[in-house]
């Protein structure tokens, strides 16, 4: 009974993970001279434009042009140099995917992007500015590495991985500020998870604003006596195995609960590797085969089932079907 | 006699701007009413092309509310799709869908989404939202006009930060090789984007300069002086031969006095204070 479940203390956030990332990198600027962020217009939006007032000299804002301005940053990286490319989701991994593909990641360049407006964190907007596809297009890209925090200090630890690791990292970050989850102490790394949750009945994975439901979900699955286990998966790619496998092998059920399209997100990932290594019943929820559409973030998760009620419900159906398994 | 019909003419174009410059005040109106109820949206943007889009929807364009996919409409394409609230409203005052459901813009199951969504909205034709698209997608309308031999004409809405985007100088070039002389192309030049004066973030001008050498007639007016913006409309709907700009020098936030020329406004909703003190400027309540 005194044990406890929940590892973190949620409370609600004051700054949507856009901006967290920024200040990190503001604050990075110092410690690093060298790198330089390229915009796309939205510098008020990323909070990108407070690293050009720090250091003008250092801050390219190319305009409404992200195709152009990916391929800007590229060429400023020929040479080795950090480079930042700021954006919204959808223009940056979507219009500019092709100079991601061919530009940056074969030639193994040190490009980082700073990628707002992920899955349907930017629901009011609509379609056009909801990055639902994100995480396929930039998993698919050999030597792209990606991430997705969740929170404050995942946010600013996600900076700090991106700039020291070499080549090219995606970060995926939201429009609103939801919840904090970590303390300032905590730890993060290329590859890493967190449990978030301890429990023995099923494995719920998930990364960036769904961890919050998925936390939600399993209390929701508490008072029905299911033990849940909740683990924040914010690096994406690549994703930490042995974690996946400990739990997998303890619950023996995996739900995978992802802001992106059930196709080709991480739900795709995780089943391909069970089904090679360690096959337990499995499902994903997501974007089933459809956009999202404009609306209240809350009322919209839930329509499209990754809202806790709809991850809690996909948690009891996977369960009923490995009963009659 | 060719005077009298030159005063009647006179008189009839004085008639139009007069009932136009008054259902510019209620486009303007209904934008900061709708999106102070989303609390949601763009009205920088939306203002600075309420003239122009009025012009178009109440004189201009060939459309039937009752028919909104009739072939031979002439077709609209919002390119700078941000600023859907001046055409949501253009459409519903024109009886393409109720005015209440104006209410509903990017709510929940709304057919009025955050930016234009060509299979929910009746009247919209091409799904916009992500810079400079639009304007490619009317180019590829303009040739289906040529295709089938239609009379109709293409006219594209686009904002001058927009002008940033390499496709739009793409599209530009195609309107010329095929001589897309039923395409207009109105730019509303506010000068300002979401990061700042388009002239220190990325400058575009000379844009007449620009598309004159990209083969296209150009006409540059003062976008909210109704006179102007009729008659250019005007001239650009009989033009031939080349396709057709109108540089329209607008204000972004115009009619809403702390709105105007401010670089916050171009996508944040008003306060209940700010609404009532923007109805009370656009009624003409205050000076």
């Amino acid at each position: 009974m005194s044990e406890r479940k929940v590892q973190f203390e949620v409370k609600k956030a004051d700054s949507p993970t856009r901006k967290c990332y920024s200040e990190r990198m503001i604050e990075y600027g110092a410690l690093d001279t060298e790198f330089v962020v390229f915009e796309s217009d939205i510098g008020y939006s990323t909070y990108s434009y407070l690293f050009g007032e720090k250091y003008p000299e250092r801050y390219f804002n190319m305009g409404i042009a992200e195709l152009g301005t990916m391929a800007a940053g590229a060429g400023m990286a020929v040479d080795g140099r950090t480079v930042i490319v700021s954006g919204y989701g959808v223009f940056l991994t979507m219009r500019a995917v092709e100079v991601v593909r061919s530009f940056i990641c074969y030639p193994h360049l040190n490009v980082k992007i700073l990628s707002s407006h992920g899955g349907l964190t930017a629901a009011i907007d609509g379609v056009t500015h909801q990055a639902t596809e994100d995480i396929a297009y930039m998993s698919t890209l050999p030597d792209m590495k990606v991430l997705v925090p969740c929170d404050k200090y995942s946010a600013r630890a996600a900076f700090d991985i991106s700039i020291q690791t070499p080549g090219p990292v995606f970060t995926r970050l939201m429009r609103d500020p939801l919840w904090d989850l970590y303390p300032e102490t905590e730890s993060f790394s290329l590859g890493g998870s967190k449990v978030i949750r301890t429990g023995g009945d099923i494995t719920l994975v998930s990364y960036g604003d769904i961890v919050f439901q998925a936390l939600e979900a399993a209390e929701v699955l508490a008072k029905k006596g299911i033990d849940a286990e909740v683990i924040d998966m914010y690096s994406v790619k690549p994703f930490d195995k042995e974690t996946l496998l400990e739990s997998a092998r303890k619950t023996g059920v995996v739900l995978v609960a992802e802001n992106h399209q059930k196709r080709n997100g991480l739900g795709y990932e995780i089943a391909a590797f069970l089904l090679k290594n360690f096959p337990v019943p499995f499902d994903n929820l997501g974007l089933d085969d459809t956009f999202g559409e404009s609306g209240d973030y809350f009322k919209v998760i839930d329509k499209y089932g990754i809202s806790a009620r709809g991850i809690a419900e996909g948690a009891e159906k996977l369960l009923k079907r490995r009963e009659k398994q | 006699m060719e005077s009298v019909q030159r005063i009647e003419k006179e008189g009839e174009f004085q008639e139009k701007v007069s009932f136009l410059q008054e259902k510019a005040k209620e486009v303007r109106l209904r934008i900061v009413k709708m999106i102070h109820k989303a609390q949601s949206g763009h009205p920088g943007g939306s203002l600075s092309a309420a003239d122009i889009m009025t012009a178009l929807y109440f004189e201009i364009l060939r459309v039937d509310p009752n028919r909104p996919k009739w072939p031979d409409r002439d077709r609209f394409v919002l390119s700078k799709g941000h600023a859907c609230p001046v055409w949501y409203t253009c459409l519903a005052l024109r009886g393409f869908f109720p005015v209440e459901e104006l209410d509903t813009l990017r709510q929940f199951e709304s057919r009025l989404q955050g930016h234009p969504v060509a299979t929910k909205t009746p009247g919209v034709d091409a799904t916009t939202g992500s810079l400079g698209i639009g304007f490619a997608q009317s180019i590829g309308m303009a040739l289906e006009g040529k295709m089938l031999k239609k009379e109709y004409k293409v006219y594209a809405m686009l904002g001058d930060g927009e002008m940033q985007e390499g496709v739009v100088w793409e599209a530009a070039s195609s309107a010329r090789k095929y001589k897309l002389d039923n395409l207009v192309a109105i730019v509303d030049n506010n000068g300002l984007q979401n990061d700042g004066n388009t002239d220190r973030i990325m400058p575009v001008e000379p844009l007449d300069k620009k598309f004159e050498a990209f083969g296209w007639t150009v006409k540059r007016i003062n976008g909210h002086d109704m006179a102007q913006v009729l008659s250019a409309l005007q001239e650009a709907k009989e033009h031939r031969g080349t396709p057709f700009c109108i540089i329209a020098q607008t204000v972004k936030g115009k009619g809403v006095s702390f709105m105007e020329n401010v670089r916050g406004w171009h996508g944040k909703p008003p306060s209940d204070a700010e609404l009532e003190q923007a109805i009370k400027e656009l009624k003409g309540e205050l000076t």
